[in-house]
Formats: C-alpha cells, sequence, structure tokens
C-alpha cells in the first residue's frame, strides 16, 4: 500500500558507483537527490539462489525507521552510553588496580556512587537502545552483494566485532549484577579487555560511516517537507530502499518499494499482500486522501515548498488527479518512525525506571526490578561477601582479635577497647558496589589517620590492609595517602546506630570515600604502613 | 573528513589491538577461546533467533495495524517493545536467583512475581486501548467501521 503512490515516483535512476562509499565528499548535502521520475517497476532479474534469498530478506526489512537517519539518532545515542559507560568503567578499574603514581579524589564522598550508578544504569538503558540499532540497520545485514571488495569485507568484520562484543558486554554486564557467572571465562578481566575492543571498534565504525552520519545528522536533512525520508544514494547509506542502496551498477534490482513487500513476486509477495490487505490492482490500498481531513495537506504542501523536494518528483498527471500522495506517504512514514522511537523510548525509559532504585535513591520508589533493595540486610544495608562465604565465621568471633598496626618503626596492637580508646568518629559514608548497587550509611569508628598517628607513619605514607579472609581477591587491600589521611576514612567498629554485623565485617572493616565496595575491607586484623 | 575518517581507522585500530593486548595478558588462552565461542554464539543468537523473531512479531504488528487507528497501534507497539525488554532483562534475574544466591540481599525480590504483575498491568493498557479505539472508530466511522476505512481515516486523524 505504501508503494503505491508517491514513492515510486520518486524512486528514480541513479548512477551507481560502488566506490563512491570512499568518497570524502560523498556526504555532501544535497548530492545525488531525486533525479528523474521512472518509476522502479524492473521484473525480477534472475538472481541466484542467494541473492534471491538476499533479496527477499531486504524487502522483508524494509520499513519507514529502517533508514539512515535512524541509524543515525540511535547511534549518537549508543555511542554517548558506550563512551559514559566505557569512562566510568576505566575509573572503576583504575580505582581497583592503580597504576603505582595515580592519585584519587575523595571529594565528592558520593563520586564512586555516581560513577558505577551511572556505569550500570547506562548500561542498563544500552539493552533497548542496542536492539533497537540493530534492528534498524537489519537490512544492512542481507545487503546485495555481501561483499564489495576487501575494504568493505573489513568494514563488516569490524562491525561483527562492534555487535558480538557489545552484546557479550551487557549480557555479563547485566548478570554480574545478578551475581551469576554462567560462562567460561573471567568476568573482570574479559569486562575490562572488551571495553576497549568496543569503543576501538566504534571508532572505525564511525569512520566507515562518517559521510553517511554527516549526511543524515540533521533532522531537516534527511526528512522533506512531507515528512518523507530522503532517500540519497551518494552517502553511501546500505539502508535505502531497495533499488538505490549503494551496489555496482551491475547488481540486479529487485521490484520491491521502500516500505513493503507487496510487490514481490512469489510466496513474500504473497504473504505481504496479506499483511498489508494489497488487492492486485496498484494503489489499491492507498488510502485516497478526500475530505475534509486533507485540506491542511494540500495547504502545508503549497505553502511550505521545500527546497530538497525536486521538482520533477511527482508526474503532472498524478499531481492532478490524487492531491498530495506524497504527504500521504510522508505522514504515514512520519507514524511509522514515531511510533517506532516511541517504543525505543518506553523500553528505554522503563527498564531504567524500573531498575534504577538500586543505585539511585531518587528511583528508589520505583525499584521493582532492581538486584538490590535499599535497607534490606544486617545493619539495614546489603551485603556482598557474608562472613560465612569469606571462611570468618571462627576468627572474627574469636575474643582474642586484635587489630596488628606496623609501622616502621613502631608496631602496636589494639583489642577493641583500646580502639576505642583512641577516640571515635562518625561519618556518613556510602557503600558503593562494582555491581553498581550503592546505600548511604552512618559508620563510627577510629579514624585511619589516629591509627597512623599511633605507630609514627610519615606523612604520605601508603597504607596496606589485611583482612582474616582465608582466600579471595580482595584480602589484600593498599591504600594511597590520599584516603589514609583522609579524616572521614575509618576503621568502622559501628554501623547505622549498631554494633557491626558479623556479615559486614565485625570485628573492624574499613570504609573510605569515594571507593568501591571491594576494597572497603571486611575482617580487619592488620593494617602496614608501606612507605 | 578524510583526514578525520583515517585518524579515527588509526585509532580504532590501535585500541583494539590494546583491548587484545589485555585481554591476552589477563586471560589464560584457553578462556579466550570460551569468550570467543560466546562471542560467536552471541551474535548467531541475536541475528538468527532473536532477529527473525523480532520481525515476525513487526510484522504481525503491521497486518494488525491495517484495522487500527494509528495512535492505538503506537501504544501497543510501545507496550510490547517495554514488555519484551522488561522480559529480556528481568527472566535472567529469576534465572540467577533461582540458580542461587550467594545471601538473602542479593536478588531480594520476587522477581517471577513482579514481572508477571508488571507484564499484566501492560497487558490490561494493550486491552484497554485496544477497546477505546475500536469503540471511537466504530461511533467515528459509523456502519463503515470496517477493517479498511478505519485504518485509512486512523491515518488521517494522526499526524
Amino acid at each position: 500500500m505504501r508503494d503505491a503512490d508517491g514513492d515510486d515516483a520518486r524512486q528514480g535512476e541513479y548512477s551507481h558507483d560502488g566506490q563512491h562509499r570512499a568518497d570524502p565528499g560523498g556526504g555532501a548535502v544535497g548530492q545525488g537527490r531525486s533525479e528523474g521520475t521512472q518509476s522502479v517497476a524492473h521484473g525480477p532479474s534472475r538472481l541466484s539462489g542467494l541473492q534471491r534469498l538476499l533479496h527477499d530478506g531486504r524487502a522483508a526489512l524494509a520499513s519507514p525507521n529502517r533508514n539512515a537517519r535512524s541509524a543515525v539518532v540511535l547511534g549518537r545515542l549508543l555511542g554517548i552510553a558506550f563512551l559514559i559507560c566505557f569512562g566510568t568503567g576505566i575509573y572503576s578499574h583504575l580505582l581497583q588496580e592503580p597504576l603505582g603514581w595515580m592519585r584519587f579524589p575523595t571529594r565528592p564522598t558520593q563520586l564512586y556512587q555516581f560513577t558505577q550508578g551511572l556505569h550500570i544504569t547506562t548500561g542498563i538503558a544500552i539493552i533497548p537502545l542496542l536492539l533497537a540499532k540493530l534492528n534498524t540497520v537489519m537490512p544492512a545485514l542481507v545487503q546485495v552483494p555481501p561483499v564489495r571488495g576487501v575494504l568493505h569485507l573489513l568494514e563488516r568484520l569490524s562491525i561483527a566485532v562492534l555487535v558480538s562484543a557489545s552484546i557479550i558486554q551487557v549480557v555479563t554486564g547485566l548478570l554480574n549484577t545478578y551475581q551469576w557467572y554462567p560462562w567460561p571465562f573471567p568476568f573482570r578481566q574479559v569486562h575490562n579487555a572488551l571495553a576497549y575492543v568496543i569503543i576501538g571498534s566504534l571508532a572505525i565504525h564511525i569512520a566507515a560511516k562518517l559521510p553517511v552520519i554527516a549526511r543524515y545528522w540533521r533532522k531537516r536533512d534527511s526528512y522533506d517537507a512531507h515528512g518523507r525520508f530522503i532517500a540519497d544514494p551518494a552517502s553511501g547509506s546500505e539502508l535505502l530502499p531497495p533499488g538505490l542502496e549503494a551496489h555496482p551498477a551491475s547488481a540486479p534490482r529487485a521490484a520491491v518499494s521502500e516500505t513493503t513487500g507487496s510487490t514481490a513476486p512469489g510466496l513474500l509477495g504473497r504473504v505481504f499482500r496479506w499483511i498489508d490487505g494489497v488487492d492486485a490492482a496498484p494503489g489499491g490500498a492507498e488510502p485516497r486522501p478526500t475530505g475534509p481531513d486533507t485540506a491542511p495537506e494540500t495547504r502545508e504542501v503549497s505553502e511550505e515548498p521545500s527546497p530538497a523536494q525536486p521538482t520533477a518528483d511527482v508526474p503532472e498527471a498524478s499531481r492532478a488527479s490524487r492531491p498530495t500522495p506524497e504527504a500521504a506517504t510522508g505522514r504515514r512514514q512520519r507514524i511509522a518512525r514515531r511510533g517506532f522511537f516511541a517504543g525505543v523510548t518506553a523500553a528505554t525509559v522503563g527498564v531504567v525506571a524500573l531498575t534504577a532504585g538500586q543505585s539511585s535513591k531518587l528511583a528508589e520508589p520505583f525499584n521493582v526490578f532492581g538486584a538490590r533493595g535499599r535497607g534490606i540486610g544486617a545493619n539495614g544495608l546489603p551485603v556482598n561477601r557474608t562472613a560465612r562465604a569469606a571462611g570468618v565465621l571462627a576468627t572474627a568471633t574469636a575474643a582474642d582479635w586484635t587489630l596488628t598496626v606496623v609501622g616502621h618503626d613502631v608496631s602496636r596492637t589494639f583489642v577493641r577497647a583500646e580502639l576505642v580508646a583512641l577516640g571515635t568518629a562518625q561519618v556518613d559514608l556510602p557503600i558503593s558496589c562494582v555491581e553498581g548497587w550503592s546505600q548511604m550509611a552512618t559508620w563510627k569508628g577510629v579514624r585511619m589517620r589516629d591509627l597512623l598517628d599511633a605507630v609514627q607513619a610519615p606523612r604520605g605514607s601508603h597504607v596496606r590492609v589485611t583482612s582474616l579472609e582465608r582466600h579471595g581477591g580482595y584480602r589484600i587491600m593498599d591504600m594511597g595517602p590520599e584516603y589514609a589521611e583522609d579524616p572521614t576514612t575509618l576503621v568502622a567498629l559501628e554501623l547505622n546506630g549498631a554494633t557491626l554485623d558479623l556479615d559486614h565485617g565485625f570485628p573492624a572493616r574499613i570504609i573510605a570515600p569515594g571507593r568501591p565496595g571491594v576494597l572497603q575491607t571486611k575482617w580487619i586484623e592488620k593494617i602496614e604502613v608501606l612507605r | 573528513m578524510k583526514a578525520a575518517r583515517i585518524v579515527l581507522v588509526v585509532i580504532g585500530v590501535l585500541v583494539i589491538a590494546f583491548g587484545a593486548y589485555v585481554l591476552v595478558t589477563s586471560v589464560t588462552p584457553k578462556r579466550i577461546g570460551g569468550l570467543g565461542v560466546w562471542l560467536l554464539a552471541a551474535v548467531v543468537l541475536h541475528d538468527a533467533i532473536l532477529s527473525p523473531f523480532v520481525v515476525g512479531a513487526g510484522l504481525l504488528l503491521r497486518r494488525a495495524g491495517r484495522s487500527l487507528r494509528a495512535w492505538v497501534l503506537v501504544v501497543v507497539q510501545a507496550a510490547i517493545v517495554l514488555g519484551s525488554v522488561l522480559a529480556l532483562v528481568v527472566l535472567p534475574e529469576i534465572a540467577a536467583k533461582d540458580h542461587g544466591q550467594k545471601n538473602p540481599t542479593v536478588l531480594p525480590f520476587d522477581y517471577g512475581t513482579r514481572l508477571l504483575l508488571v507484564e499484566g498491568a501492560l497487558l490490561v493498557v494493550v486491552v484497554v486501548v485496544l477497546v477505546i479505539g475500536v469503540v471511537r472508530s466504530r461511533r467515528a466511522g459509523g456502519p463503515s467501521g470496517s477493517a479498511g476505512s478505519s485504518g485509512s481515516s486512523a491515518v488521517r486523524t494522526t499526524g
């Protein structure tokens, strides 16, 4: 139905230059727009099996929202989201594995809560955006011919890398928030390495698509006055309506229209005629815009002639007999696009709103599907690693527990009462986990710098903290002077007004500003001054 | 533009190379093999299973859309997309909880019930919108509230 009137009129003949993708001037706005009036009515050429399959695929996938402009819009959002995740992810990684010279900000104390919450929330938002983007560019998957040369092959390979790495990154990241690891590789190392692979292949992807991105960056360059997508073969887009996409002139052209496959021959055509209710008569399903509703459209056409609208676009006869068929087409395309983006927006906003409560207090009332709930757990705070899992049930509850503080010349051991006697401080600091959940809490304990003073540690000392845990990657934690000397860094003994729960690190744990939860070492037994 | 493209490609290749270096220096070859299988499976799963399913659903929606007003179709489509994405995110969560929590504060909610409730609410929205759409088009279209004419009038009334 959508092909009948307006579209075929503007599907003119173009010169198909297979090399123009590499043409740096290919993105010039306004190039190669409709130049003729010949409609695409070629019968099916003799196609090979694969080509037939690919053509059928393209016909089935043709849709007003699967165009270069949609790909650019979604690509921009995804690009921003990937960069946010990359930046916050690298920050989180460096916090855990700093290079020797690195120092980190301790203010605002909720910095890591913010960056990691942003990392996880953005990562969740990527899920619907990535699906939408892949859906939009699906016709390019079945482009004909599949490969146009070495460069094109490399480009398609780089896209394959980008897509597969992105999917794995999102899936593993999401399941990591559920603490479920059903894959045969280590999560943290792979998540870290793939981040670079994604950003690198994204840069290559942007380079390859730069003419298309430039051509369809602005809305006003992408749609004509009626809201119809301006198919510009000079852009090198692989998402143009069949017959207009970039391919060598030798490639066969299928008789399919922009939005439907209803003119396609064979079974596919029959399926599409069922879907769209198109009769054999051409234009049968095209709603004839009659009655009062069409009047504004007519005015729109006469009052706002778009410079982008080629004058030879519509045959005079058509214009006379059917007022503004292009307006009807444009309106239909616009509705389809808006419907598509309404769905993407609903999915993105919905999935973010229903999960962001795990890392943002603002979204807490809507925390329906978050992997964590605020206030749940001992001391009103969730737990990541329990005392049982850490194997400290006996050692952490032993009556003779002491904290050993080793200085360069002086070493001291403290029983709990002696720690309290040093003088306690109370601070509000969040527990912010790498898995994205976070919660503010009130801690009471001895300042780290008071303990360091007690063993005459020099200013600027690095500190190593050892836990009672017998195993685990975070048993030993190093702390730079920016944390060790911060007045809010505590050896905490109490949490939210009660003695530290065993699962929260009893008898004593570290709490420092702006660090991931895995570095807030629990069940500590020794603090060493390093240098 | 050419210079920008060259710079981007060079940066891209270097960053990928660094990622590969990070990978081979932090993960054993055997586990990199496992990662390769997963990377391949991700593309195959998406392109061969999820995509055709989504395309099929989209075509069915297009078929249904012939007899629906545009705003009805948009709401129904948005509800389906949101419901699908939520299922995609929450079903693994249910599986993860079923697989075993490390402690009761991890995955603390009854996600199965919550998902059913949310999907049920979306279903209610879809039904209500469909009913309103059909009633309105009957009233507006009178006896000619047939599929074809209501479809076209919908397109005309919503812009």
